[in-house]
């Protein structure tokens, strides 16, 4: 970050000063385009130098680059391709920006804090909704509410405070049992005296790997992942296996945590 | 056990079996270990008659108990979080600023009429603080949230400290407050500086200051 400052003034970039790939404040990426090509989510782009052709994907002579990199089709068209050369900066609401590279890894970031990533990586929906997974090797852009903090599973994280995980393979529920059950749990449930302590619920990750939260429980607004298949077996697929997914059989969504009608605990 | 700045929005503690932590609801981001949450109906310490109090002062955030063996993050809402640590004194802060202190530290809630009487309440009401605050007294660590970076400025018996009652966040030691006004004609037409009223903060101790005019 040279630049010059003049003492105690902004820093002032040109094209040569700017860094390349790198963060220029906490807040903007600026990303460096050599006859390359990176994806980016709509909007995300403040400024460019030199010639850069933001091109709509998923039609017309970037079909192949959708074909290979880009295996969500449903949602293409909340992506935009960057090639060109010059530099080009991004950032979110002044969210954090950082990057992170990956090598022949796995990371799963929340849709809606992926900013920008390069083709050499394939960006996938993760079963669990909402999520996307990127996979192979590249860097990619990811914002988020306050810097990200990585902590080693075993872990409970907040839903809010998650933004992803990398080679976690058990990302699951886990309940406050003793507080949603028994006497004074089903009191509050019917009077609401008591309170929820806000935490009866959490995800858990255990396993090798490495958490990525975020530092305050503000989500960033949520784009459509796009629809999955409906086929039978596919979570959200709205095809409905023989056990119907989350509805009851009187089909009144479930409550979190509730353990289940008492058709289904007789096995009637 | 105290809690660790990991940035400046994010706080770690360390929790010990026996050991016990008050945090707003909802402001937990993680945990390892064997931790719970449970919702404190009295919103702090003390049994029927203070919980009474706090309802009545408004001072009643929704807090948890935090116990087990572990270790909790704590965050909320994206702003900044500040580290207090007591050792003795009385630290004075709104209880919506409170995103979680020590067990160790003794809670109540003081009434702003008896520090000045109307003025006291003047006061209160300028600073948003309303009629009531809440104190924390005791040795322990208080971590408090405030929108924009939190700054402190000592507090002398010759260097008497201005604040903007809408930057003030909290403030501890042997301080006594009260509410300079520099109304003119200029404020009555509506041309005024907007800096009208000022917190005078005079005696011992240390007073935390926002850089925002902003509430929480």
């Amino acid at each position: 970050m040279s630049g010059y400052a003049s003492a105690g003034g902004p820093v002032v970039f040109d094209p040569v000063t700017l860094p390349a790939d790198d963060n220029v404040n906490p807040y903007t990426f600026c990303v460096e385009l050599k006859g390359s090509q990176w994806f980016l989510q709509k909007g995300k782009m403040i400024a460019y130098y030199g010639s850069i052709d933001f091109n709509g994907i998923g039609h017309g002579r970037l079909d192949r680059l959708v074909r290979t990199s880009f295996h969500s089709p449903l949602h293409a068209s909340d992506w935009v391709v960057a090639e060109g050369s010059g530099k080009m900066l991004l950032a979110d609401r002044a969210f954090d920006v950082n990057s992170y590279d990956l090598d022949q890894g796995n990371l799963t970031v929340r849709a809606g804090n992926l900013i920008a990533f390069q083709p050499s990586l394939a960006l996938k929906q993760s079963i669990v909704p909402g999520f996307l997974t990127l996979i192979g090797t590249g860097k990619f852009v990811a914002a988020s509410n306050g810097p990200v903090v990585f902590m080693e599973p075993p872990i409970r994280v907040d839903p809010q405070a998650l933004v992803g995980w990398a080679d976690c393979p058990s990302p699951c529920h886990h309940y406050d049992h003793a507080y949603l059950t028994g006497v004074m749990g089903g009191l509050r449930a019917m009077t609401g005296i008591g309170g929820a302590s806000g935490e009866e619920h959490q995800f858990e990750f255990t396993g090798a790997g490495t958490v990525l939260l975020q530092s305050s429980e503000t989500l960033m607004a949520e784009p459509s992942t796009g629809a999955v298949p409906s086929e039978p077996g596919v979570p959200g697929g709205g095809a409905a296996g023989p056990m119907g997914s989350g509805t009851g059989a009187s089909g009144v969504p479930r409550l979190p945590g509730q353990l289940g009608d008492l058709q289904r605990r007789f096995g009637l | 056990m105290s809690f660790r700045e990991i940035n400046s929005k994010m706080v770690e503690a360390r929790l010990a079996p026996g050991q016990r932590l008050f945090s707003q609801r909802g402001a937990m981001l993680a945990y390892t270990g064997e931790v719970s949450f449970t919702p404190n109906l009295q919103s702090g310490q003390g049994g029927v008659m203070s919980m009474l109090g706090r309802r009545v002062a408004g001072e009643a955030a929704p807090l948890m108990t935090v116990e087990g063996s572990g270790t909790v993050l704590f965050g909320h809402g994206g702003h900044h979080v500040h580290v207090i640590t007591l050792t003795g004194d009385t630290l004075y802060v709104e209880a919506d600023r409170l995103l979680a202190f020590e067990g160790s530290l003794r809670q109540g809630t003081m009434f702003l009429g008896s520090q000045g009487g109307v003025m006291g309440l003047v006061r209160g009401q300028a600073t948003g603080q309303g009629l009531f605050t809440t104190t924390l007294q005791g040795h322990g660590a208080v971590a408090v949230m405030a929108h924009g970076g939190v700054f402190e400025l000592p507090i002398t018996p010759q260097r008497p400290v201005h604040v903007d009652p809408q930057a003030y966040v909290a403030h501890h030691g042997e301080v006594r407050n009260k509410l300079s006004t520099a109304l003119g004609w200029r404020d009555m037409v509506g041309r005024g500086s907007g800096e009208a009223f000022q917190l005078e903060l005079s005696g011992h101790g240390t007073v935390y200051v926002q850089a925002s005019e902003e509430k929480l």
